[in-house]
């Protein structure tokens, strides 16, 4: 193992880039064309429910509750399924439309499958109810008691309540990260112990066995993806790559590199502005996971993060031993050159958002020509700033530093024009804390940047799930 | 991403119009002259899950009512999805005489009531009809259908 204090350790401006595996290309049109095939799906789920449907029962006593009851089942569970799906980490998805994104759609859509499921919930009972003639509360007792598998069904469905409600952005925000986090994850148990009712009694399955083959399909593809992407291939690269801790060096007050060592580096296929999820077993380390860019390509064997003291994860990180071991899932991430659609690019970052920016600059093609933009409060507080200014060198780009309090220095439209006269010809990344970004991306919009040169990369927001 | 409501949207509208196309082509009525089962041996649905088939078994005996020897046969039972139904009939000369159920198992009692108020109703309609062409009980689909198609075997045995 090397020495702690090589100067000859930390990545340098002026080495030309080792080789290894560039990251994938996204590809759009694979994204584009998974959407249809989940809208066929979706299209198809519908229709088998309204076609298994007879006149005769629509027009029976509690027949009209029944089916919309039906209906709102397979609607309301399908879409937990694609649900499950945004967040299995599937690469070729993630890769274009981004670990954030993804996560944005989850929340988008989380409303949807459980009010679905819970009107399920409520005209089954109430068609059965008018078929048997009998009263509503009654028939909840005769759906519980008689039907095993409704009754496990509605356990998973109470389930999934509570565990929807916790992530009420006015409740989880008063929750500490790991308690939502494992509440969320009953999720998962809340889906299976619905599957057993669905085939037994649903209307529209009994008897029709291309609508139960549909089902199957569905459930085996999502489990097998979930198992797949989510599970099993964060723990094969782990389990390949074999990162450990080598050395902790401060970078300035509060803010700490760990270089870490692994094997086969060379085929982790990272783009520079892109994370990992990083689980560092060490004792009170171990059961979370927190996003960290790398502040550097990888230089096999060796990788950079850095990271700066802001709770009780991250201050955790400075006493890490060397030999600890970690765990990774990613690379994740579009903050990258991949997004790039101007052949030169603006790079503005504040504080801890250097780290991607400094990643990304090393990265960019040739002819860049990158201005960079780096925004701290002290002078100290811009880290890593003698690397960027000299990665800024060698692509022949600007290096512009704005160090003071928010009312001396900001930035606004007079500044950046100033800095960057050509900046509807470039490409823009901004990264830093989510009120910075959000400002700067804000202005950037109001200046009449159009939202595709806009690449926007937000620190300490709760990323993972 | 940009247009993604326009392929979601595009994939269900092509996935329900493909559903639809594929049940419209595919669809057989419930007992019309031309039955799946006239002839021949239970669909599907009588080969999955608890069936119970029933040798049929042919009585000859006195003639009940309108002349003729009557012969009696079990249907095998159907699986209509909620149970197993099996009906017995009679026919002399070639009048049906009689239509009753030879068993009936359901999977849960809800699905026992059901049945319960709809086989008076279908046995007087084959009695009427005096075939087995009748139309489904209201609310009672599937054990109309396990019970057309079982007595629908067994008259095809009894005519042949």
């Amino acid at each position: 193992m090397p020495a702690a204090s090589g100067s000859r350790r930390r990545p340098s401006a002026r080495r030309p880039p080792p080789r290894y595996e560039p990251a994938a290309t996204p590809r759009p049109g694979l994204v584009q064309a998974a959407l249809a095939v989940v809208g066929v799906g979706l299209g198809a789920v519908t229709a088998l429910t309204i076609t298994s449907e007879t006149g005769a029962q629509f027009t029976a006593a509690g027949g009209v509750a029944t089916f919309v009851g039906s209906l709102t089942g397979m609607v309301g569970t399908y879409l937990a399924m694609v649900m499950v799906l945004l967040v299995s980490r599937i690469p070729f998805v993630e890769r274009v439309l981004g670990h954030d994104g993804l996560l944005r759609w989850h929340r988008w859509l989380a409303p949807w499958p459980i009010s679905l499921l819970v009107a399920h919930a409520v005209f089954i009972t109430a068609g059965y109810a008018q078929a048997a003639r009998t009263g509503l509360w009654h028939q909840v007792g005769v759906l519980l008691r008689q039907y095993p598998d409704v009754l496990i069904a509605t356990v998973g469905l109470g389930l999934m309540c509570l565990a929807g409600s916790i992530s009420i952005r006015a409740i989880r925000r008063r929750v500490r990260r790991e308690v939502w986090w494992s509440v969320h994850l009953v999720m998962y148990l809340a889906l299976g112990l619905s599957f057993a009712h669905v085939l037994a009694i649903g209307p529209a399955f009994v008897g029709h066995p291309l609508t139960q083959a549909v089902w199957w399909l569905i459930w085996m593809a999502t489990v097998g993806l979930v198992l797949g992407y989510r599970i099993g291939l964060p723990v094969v690269r782990s389990m390949r790559h074999r990162l450990q801790v080598v050395e902790v060096r401060p970078e300035g007050p509060g803010v700490v590199s760990v270089v870490c060592s692994g094997q086969h580096l060379e085929k982790l296929a990272v783009s520079g502005g892109q994370f990992f999820c990083w689980r560092f077993l060490a004792r009170g380390m171990w059961w979370h996971s927190h996003p960290y860019s790398l502040s550097a390509l990888p230089q096999p064997p060796y990788l950079r993060l850095t990271v700066k003291n802001s709770g009780d994860h991250s201050a955790a990180m400075a006493t890490l031993r060397p030999g600890t071991k970690i765990m990774i899932e990613g690379p994740y991430g579009t903050f990258t050159r991949h997004v790039q659609q101007h052949r030169r690019v603006v790079l503005i970052a504040a504080g801890i958002g250097v780290t991607a920016l400094r990643a990304l600059l090393e990265d960019l093609p040739r002819g860049s020509q990158p201005v960079v933009i780096l925004r701290a409060s002290r002078q100290e507080d811009l880290v890593l700033g003698s690397e960027v200014r000299a990665l800024v060198k060698h692509a022949h780009g600007w290096y512009h530093e704005l160090v003071g309090s928010r009312e001396e220095v900001s930035i606004n439209g007079r500044t950046l024009r100033r800095l960057v006269p050509d900046l509807d010809r470039r490409d823009v990344y901004i990264c830093g804390p989510e009120g910075f970004v959000t400002g700067v991306a804000d202005l950037v919009r109001w200046l009449g940047i159009p939202a595709e040169a806009i690449a926007e990369a937000i620190h300490h927001e709760a990323f993972a799930l | 991403m940009k247009r993604s409501p326009a392929f979601i949207a595009a994939g269900a509208i092509t996935g329900f119009t493909g559903v639809l196309i594929a049940h419209a082509g595919a669809r057989v009525p419930l007992a019309s002259g031309s039955h799946p089962l006239a002839g021949g041996s239970p669909g599907s649905s009588a080969s999955a899950g608890a069936s119970r088939p029933a040798a049929p078994a042919a009585h000859g005996g006195t003639g009940a009512g309108s002349g003729g020897p009557a012969h009696t046969v079990v249907g095998p039972g159907v699986n209509f999805g909620y149970g197993t139904i099996a009906v017995r009939v009679t026919v002399a000369g070639h009048r049906i005489v009689s239509v009753r159920v030879a068993s009936l198992s359901t999977l849960e009692p809800t699905s026992q009531q059901i049945s319960y108020q709809a086989i008076p109703i279908l046995r007087s309609e084959v009695l009427s009809a005096q075939s087995a062409s009748i139309n489904a009980v209201s609310g009672a689909t599937y054990t109309s259908e396990g019970y057309d198609r079982s007595l629908q075997v067994a008259l095809d045995q009894l005519h042949a």
